[in-house]
């Protein structure tokens, strides 16, 4: 009994390590914060003053305005799950996290919760600033928004675990994806438009991403058409279905990167 | 008795995406006893971090096995790495003050209790950088930290790559006497690689030479020298700066400075003397010294 205690609270701390690392870095690095509400708010304003300029109507706005804030939401929290990988690449001490005990998937869920907290703050000021400026309303149940919000951390804890495999696979090749990967992915989500309208196979592509359903269920409350009558159940079961899966893909890519010397080639 | 460290016929070969492939080891059997401070020697690209990465779990070997404290590397990976820890040059996460990331690493081994941290920063004598950015630093107090973080977790193995590289010697001799200190106090193994022959014979109790990836050599320092079956050097100062040499034993040149490493110096000494003439080359002074680990490296190092 005493021996799983410690256990997990030898596991806890392994998780809450790259939580406080994320932390401080925000904390001593000012771009960090600048990055987390910067650009979000630029994305905000230029995208309902385009609104306006075309004469949309009030539930075309919103929709819009639901695709800028999922889009920085997601990609917020989602480069702080890649730095697990790439803070360690661009200072050349990945051995030092490789030879700790610490499980990959710890590692990700700390520094996850902490792109989360990041998530939630830049989503509230998303919230509070489109409401102010473009009459912007959140009109879906808070139980529905908690588990929409959920959803899409959940999905950027996806992007940020394929940056880390893409590193593991790729090296400093791969470091652009961290940056580029979220708009990529929203192309298919239908960021700005519904995904019916994109050509095949992008379409399905589109489909087969979560964050294309929790955008739906989102927009479903503002009156939209969903593609499937239950986008929720279908993002959760291909949230989860994709999370173990790249979990599992990491932990290989970590074991491939041991046995061909990239981990030391990215630790200087 | 359990061994720190067992290698059978460990073989790696980095193979990197668009890359030719490279050998890093070639078949390295190795035994490091527990308790002492083992050096491993050999030039550059010999294989000396290669294969602490791949005692320390960093690396999986293509072929071999590697036992360490009497666990298979890479079947027992977590429990062995919550044994041992590794100091490879002086990175740390960017961005971060000395005891933040002392802080972070020792919750990555699952320590909560601060007081741990404090201790190794006191250990360390860390205290007036406590809250400096680790990126501020100089190299000694850089590499202090990393020496610090190697014992956070207070490891029975601890690798260290060249803990005195790119120091002053004031700074190489204080982390010296740290390692040797901290050793006496933990009772820790301590493997390191160094090209300095003065450290190796000052820290290390046991000695091995890689070259090409391949251990030529083992043994403690005295017995390294008799293995070269050199015993004894010659040192001539030379009239002018010679261009090409060509002698028939292992020599270097430093400037008008000639060290020729011999097994019976006297008896060595006129031969030398009438090559260097042959070839125009004539001795000012000339004295005999017994030969240092130094010579030894050279000699294995040159594969003669």
């Amino acid at each position: 009994m005493r021996m799983s205690l410690l256990n997990l609270q030898r596991a806890l701390s392994g998780v809450l390590a790259f939580t406080y690392r994320n932390y401080v870095l925000t904390k001593n690095e000012f771009y960090s914060i600048f990055e987390m509400l910067f650009w979000p708010t630029i994305s905000l304003i230029s995208v309902g003053l385009l609104g306006e300029f075309l004469y949309l109507e009030k539930d075309a706005v919103a929709f819009i305005i639901i695709g800028v804030i999922t889009l920085s939401v997601i990609q917020i929290a989602q480069i702080d799950v890649t730095y697990v990988m790439l803070l360690d690449m661009w200072s050349m001490s990945l051995k030092y996290i490789i030879v700790t005990p610490a499980p990959f998937y710890r590692m990700v869920t700390g520094a996850w919760l902490f792109g989360s907290l990041r998530g939630v703050i830049a989503l509230l000021l998303l919230i509070l600033l489109s409401s102010w400026l473009f009459e912007f309303n959140v009109s879906l149940p808070l139980a529905a928004m908690a588990i929409f919000v959920a959803g899409i951390l959940l999905s950027a804890m996806l992007i940020g675990i394929f940056n880390c495999i893409l590193i593991l696979i790729f090296g400093r090749r791969a470091e652009i994806f961290a940056w580029t990967l979220t708009a990529i992915v929203m192309l298919f989500c239908g960021i700005y438009y519904p995904v019916t309208i994109l050509p095949e196979p992008f379409r399905t592509l589109g489909l087969l991403i979560p964050i294309t359903h929790y955008l739906e269920y989102f927009r479903s409350f503002y009156g939209f058409q969903t593609v499937f009558p239950d986008p929720l159940l279908i993002a959760i079961a291909e949230t989860i279905i994709y999370l173990v899966f790249l979990l599992f893909v990491a932990e290989i890519s970590m074991l491939r990167a041991r046995k061909t010397g990239l981990v030391l080639k990215l630790s200087g | 008795m359990v061994r720190a460290v067992e290698c059978r016929d460990v073989w790696m070969v980095y193979r990197t995406f668009m890359e030719k492939d490279f050998v890093a080891l070639r078949g390295v059997n190795l035994d490091i006893d527990d308790g002492v401070i083992f050096g491993l020697l050999g030039p550059n690209g010999a294989g000396k971090t290669t294969l602490i990465s791949v005692l320390a779990t960093i690396l999986i070997p293509t072929r071999g096995e590697v036992r360490v404290l009497g666990m298979d590397a890479f079947k027992n990976t977590r429990k062995v790495r919550e044994r041992i820890n590794i100091s490879s040059g002086v990175r740390m996460p960017w961005g971060m003050k000395v005891y933040e990331c002392l802080r972070f690493y020792a919750m990555c081994y699952g320590i909560t209790d601060r007081r741990v941290v404090e201790k190794v920063i006191s250990e360390f004598e860390l205290e007036e950088h406590r809250d400096k950015r680790f990126d501020d630093l100089s190299s000694g107090n850089k590499q202090k930290v990393n020496l610090a973080r190697a014992f956070l977790n207070n490891p029975e193995v601890v690798f260290l790559d060249e803990p005195t590289a790119n120091l002053d010697p004031d700074m190489a001799k204080k982390i010296r006497e740290m390692i040797l200190r901290i050793r006496r106090e933990r009772d820790t193994t301590i493997i390191l690689t160094t090209h300095n022959m003065k450290e190796a014979e000052l820290l290390c109790e046991r000695i091995a030479f890689i070259r090409d990836g391949r251990i030529v050599a083992e043994g403690t320092s005295e017995e390294l020298k008799r293995y070269t079956k050199m015993s004894e050097r010659v040192i001539l100062r030379l009239r002018g700066k010679p261009g090409r040499l060509s002698l028939p034993y292992p020599f270097r040149l430093d400037g008008n400075s000639l060290t020729v490493i011999v097994e019976d110096a006297e008896k060595a000494l006129p031969s030398i003397v009438i090559k260097l003439a042959e070839q125009g080359v004539f001795v000012e002074s000339a004295k005999m010294e017994e030969i240092t680990l130094e010579d030894v490296f050279i000699e294995l190092a040159e594969g003669s």
